[in-house]
This record gives structure tokens, C-alpha cells and sequence, in this order.
């Protein structure tokens, strides 16, 4: 049997998971088959999704192992070990070799250990800045994990992100307006591109990329500039001095 | 016959007040509703019933203009559809006044869908339904289609030169939604707001007009104000 290249089995998870997100979906069925793609794709035994609670205690959402030895693994991390630093720090944590690492979290490590598990890794789950949790894998040998297995990682843990946000189902009563909200903002845009065409006299091509570099380099989103730009005459000369500045500074 | 060859076959051939009725009729007719109305909220002031689907569905729409809150103001402020299943529901408070007011017209259901016109969101299709409950699936996006229309008739009534104007047989809402969707409708509005200064609603009323005057298509128009063919004159 030839063996299908990672890449291919990383984007047919990816797409399964994403197609179960623009359907009906029950979030702790879909995270517990994420988990269960994440151990196949990553050469680890373990993984579950941890996620804080409002009083920022980590909690079990979903895991490939409904084991009570497994599940108390996670439960402890409650308190100590690489999802508390993950969390902590909104950085993945990779421990290669559990053993090295008893003085660190006194209590984590020998149930780890009894658990069988040699290698233990934390990846953060963001939104808006905030960090909700953290996908954790475990290893039964020692090692630690690629670059590559890193970003394997970190996108099933931003599709499990998007799961949780999401998990009102689209329905015929929030895909249409989200549609034409959508196109709403691709007119603003077109407007503000003939807007720049006369104030500054560039071409329509040449307004749209000053539009987009300038939302980006002002971590602004480019329709609230457009919007701005078209429909809010008290800001609007500031916004156009600043537009225009900003062109001026660009190399050409 | 599908709901929006419905919803087109109702405005077609119409212009501004008249169009604006007719897409209420067939609203009522469709949807499993008791009354509908389209309102223009514009720049606060000038607000108000632009059609209906008759004399009680214009007393409805009409009093959340006295009253200050309803379904139009809410969806045109919040720009989204406005759902309410039940007035009647002892949750359901979001118009301590229109709310009541309506029950005693034994109205229960009220749905808005924001009307936009050059992307800016200035009115409103209101539906009306004795009845409680929430649209079913094939009602809402029927209402979204109908909105949509509705920015046709609601560009009629904008422009002062259409307001009393005859039906037009040859008017198509498909086709001119089509081209007015069109980048460069969007881009010469854009060039107007800032040669004109007035707002885009406003300044795509003027590129049409302009189209009409001249007999051509809204397209051609946006196009050679783009190239700086053509520039058209303030007010």
C-alpha cells in the first residue's frame, strides 16, 4: 500500500472538518473527531482540546480518550503543567521528554509518566486576541515536535476555535444577511476607489492598493476605511489627510 | 412561478410609488403575512411610508415615524433584519410603546429587512402578521429578494424628477439591479460624493438620472464619469 503524502491527509482533515462547520454540527462530536485527526496526523498517542472556563480554570472539551486514567491527565492540568503555561503565555509549549521536567510540575509528571506518555505538547486557541484554551498532545516516546507538526497543530486548533465560536449552525436566517452584508462592504469599497480617484487623482487600481495598505499598516479593516471614507463627513478631511500622507510616503 | 419571478413580475413595468405597492402585494400574497410596507429612513428627517400593501399595513408602518422606535428605524440603526416571532411575548420588549400599540391592532409577528441603496442602508421592507411566529425559511429569503427590489422604487422616489413619473413599461428592476450593482456604478458613485458632496444614495440618484436624460445605460455613464468624459453639474 502506498502511503498518501502528510500533506494530503492534513488538507482532507482540514476540509471534513471545515465542511462540518457549514452544516448542522454538534461541537463536542466534531472536537472529539478533530482530536482523533490530530493524534493520526501528528504521530502522537493523545490529544484533547482544553478550554478555560469563566473563573480561567482549564477544562476537558473533547479528547480521543474517554480512558479515566487519560481524562484525569487533562483534568490535573487544571492546575499545573504545559496547557497551564500555554495558556498563560498564549505560546505553544513542546517538552520532549516528560521525565526532565518533574522539579516544574511536581504532580503532571508521574501521572503523565504512569499514564505511559513520554513527550507532552501545548498549542494556544486564540480569538480576538484572547487566548480560549489549548489543543495538548501526547507522545509515548520522547521527541520533540517539527516545525511542521507545530503548524499542523496550530491550524486544527484554530479550526477548533472557529468550531466553538461558530456553534450556532448557519441558517437560512443568518447566511442571507451575512451574504449581502458582504457585498454591502464591496460596494463601500468600489465607492471609496472613486472617491481616492478624485481627491487624489490615481487610478481605480492604484486606490484600492493605498486603500488595503493603508487599513493594514493602521490594523484597520479596509471596508470600516471605505465606509469611513464614503459616509462620514466629519472625519472624512482627517482620514484623507492621513490617506494622502500615507501615499506620499510610499515608495512608487 | 418561483417567489422572486413573483416578486420581479409585481414591480416591473412600475416606477417609485406605484412599484412600491405592488412589491408589498405580492409580499402579502407570498409570505403568509397580513400587511406590508417599505420605508425610507434618510439622514433622520426625511423619513417615512413609501408603499404599502394597503391602508392598515400604512397605519402600522406609519406610527413607528410618530412613536420614534419600530421595526424600520430598528433595522436600518442595527443594519439587519429585525425578527420579532411574538409582541405578545413577555420577553419581547423592545418597543415599550409601537410594541403595545400594535397588539391592539391584533398584530403579533414583525419583520423588517433593511433596504440599501449605494451600500448605505436607508430604509426598510416591514412585514406584518396576525398570526405569531417566525418566518419559515422560504418566507425570509423570499423577504431578502423582495428588499432588494424594493432599493429600485426607493431610487424612483429619490429622485425628484421620477417622483411623479408615469409607469414605465419597459423598466425592469432584474436588469437595472444588475448594472447598478456593477464596480463602476459603485466607483463613478464614489468620484460624484466627492466632486457633488452630497452622500451616495444621493449621488447614485444623480448618475441615473443623468442616465436617463441622456438615454443611455447607467454603465455607460459610470464609465465616462471614470474616464473624466463626462462631469456632472452640483446642485
Amino acid at each position: 500500500m502506498t502511503e498518501t503524502p502528510r500533506e494530503t491527509r492534513v488538507l482532507d482533515a482540514v476540509v471534513s472538518l471545515v465542511d462540518s462547520l457549514l452544516v448542522d454540527f454538534d461541537v463536542v462530536d466534531l472536537l472529539t473527531e478533530l482530536t482523533e485527526r490530530c493524534a493520526a496526523l501528528l504521530d502522537v498517542e493523545s490529544a484533547g482540546l482544553l478550554l478555560v472556563d469563566p473563573l480561567e480554570q482549564l477544562r476537558l472539551l473533547a479528547a480521543t480518550s474517554e480512558e479515566t486514567r487519560e481524562l484525569e491527565l487533562f483534568q490535573l492540568q487544571a492546575d499545573e503543567g504545559p496547557c497551564v503555561d500555554c495558556y498563560s503565555t498564549g505560546q505553544p509549549v513542546s517538552v520532549a521528554d516528560i521525565q526532565a521536567e518533574a522539579d516544574r510540575w511536581p504532580r503532571f509528571v508521574p501521572a503523565a509518566l504512569d499514564a505511559g506518555f513520554a513527550s507532552v505538547h501545548a498549542v494556544p486557541m486564540r480569538a480576538a486576541g484572547i487566548v480560549m484554551g489549548a489543543l495538548n498532545l501526547f507522545g509515548t516516546h520522547p521527541g520533540a515536535l517539527s516545525d511542521a507538526d507545530l503548524l499542523v497543530g496550530q491550524t486544527l486548533a484554530h479550526v477548533a476555535s472557529v468550531a466553538i465560536l461558530q456553534e450556532h449552525a448557519p441558517t437560512p436566517w443568518t447566511v442571507m444577511p451575512q451574504l449581502r452584508s458582504a457585498l454591502t462592504g464591496r460596494i463601500l469599497v468600489e465607492q471609496a476607489k472613486g472617491f481616492l480617484r478624485e481627491i487624489l487623482d490615481v487610478s481605480v487600481e492604484d486606490a484600492f492598493t493605498l486603500l488595503r495598505s493603508y487599513a493594514r499598516a493602521n490594523g484597520e479593516h479596509l471596508t470600516d476605511i471605505a465606509r469611513r471614507l464614503i459616509t462620514d463627513r466629519h472625519s472624512r478631511p482627517v482620514l484623507i489627510a492621513a490617506i494622502s500622507e500615507f501615499a506620499s510616503a510610499q515608495p512608487s | 412561478m418561483a417567489i422572486h419571478d413573483q416578486l420581479l413580475a409585481a414591480v416591473d413595468g412600475r416606477r417609485g410609488a406605484e412599484a412600491a405597492d405592488r412589491l408589498c402585494d405580492a409580499c402579502v400574497m407570498l409570505f403568509d403575512i397580513d400587511a406590508a410596507a417599505i420605508s425610507l429612513v434618510f439622514d433622520g428627517s426625511n423619513s417615512g411610508t413609501l408603499g404599502s400593501s394597503g391602508q392598515p399595513a400604512r397605519m402600522y408602518d406609519e406610527l413607528q415615524f410618530t412613536l420614534g422606535e419600530g421595526p424600520c428605524l430598528e433595522s436600518v440603526a442595527l443594519r439587519t433584519p429585525v425578527l420579532v416571532a411574538d409582541l405578545a411575548d413577555p420577553d419581547e420588549g423592545r418597543w415599550p410603546i409601537y410594541g403595545p400599540a400594535l397588539l391592539s391592532y391584533q398584530i403579533r409577528g414583525v419583520f423588517a429587512m433593511p433596504v440599501l441603496v449605494a451600500g448605505e442602508y436607508i430604509g426598510a421592507l416591514d412585514l406584518f402578521r396576525a398570526q405569531p411566529g417566525n418566518l419559515n425559511g422560504e418566507h425570509f429569503a423570499g423577504a431578502v429578494v423582495a428588499a432588494e427590489l424594493a432599493g429600485v422604487p426607493m431610487l424612483d422616489l429619490l429622485d425628484a424628477d421620477l417622483q411623479s413619473a408615469v409607469n414605465d413599461p419597459g423598466s425592469n428592476a432584474w436588469t437595472e439591479l444588475h448594472s447598478l450593482s456593477r464596480a463602476e456604478v459603485s466607483q463613478a458613485t464614489g468620484m460624484l460624493v466627492a466632486q457633488l458632496g452630497v452622500e451616495p444614495a444621493e449621488a447614485l440618484v444623480r448618475l441615473r438620472a443623468h442616465a436617463y436624460a441622456v438615454g443611455r445605460s447607467s454603465t455607460d455613464v459610470a464609465r465616462d464619469i471614470l474616464e473624466r468624459r463626462i462631469k456632472l453639474e452640483a446642485d
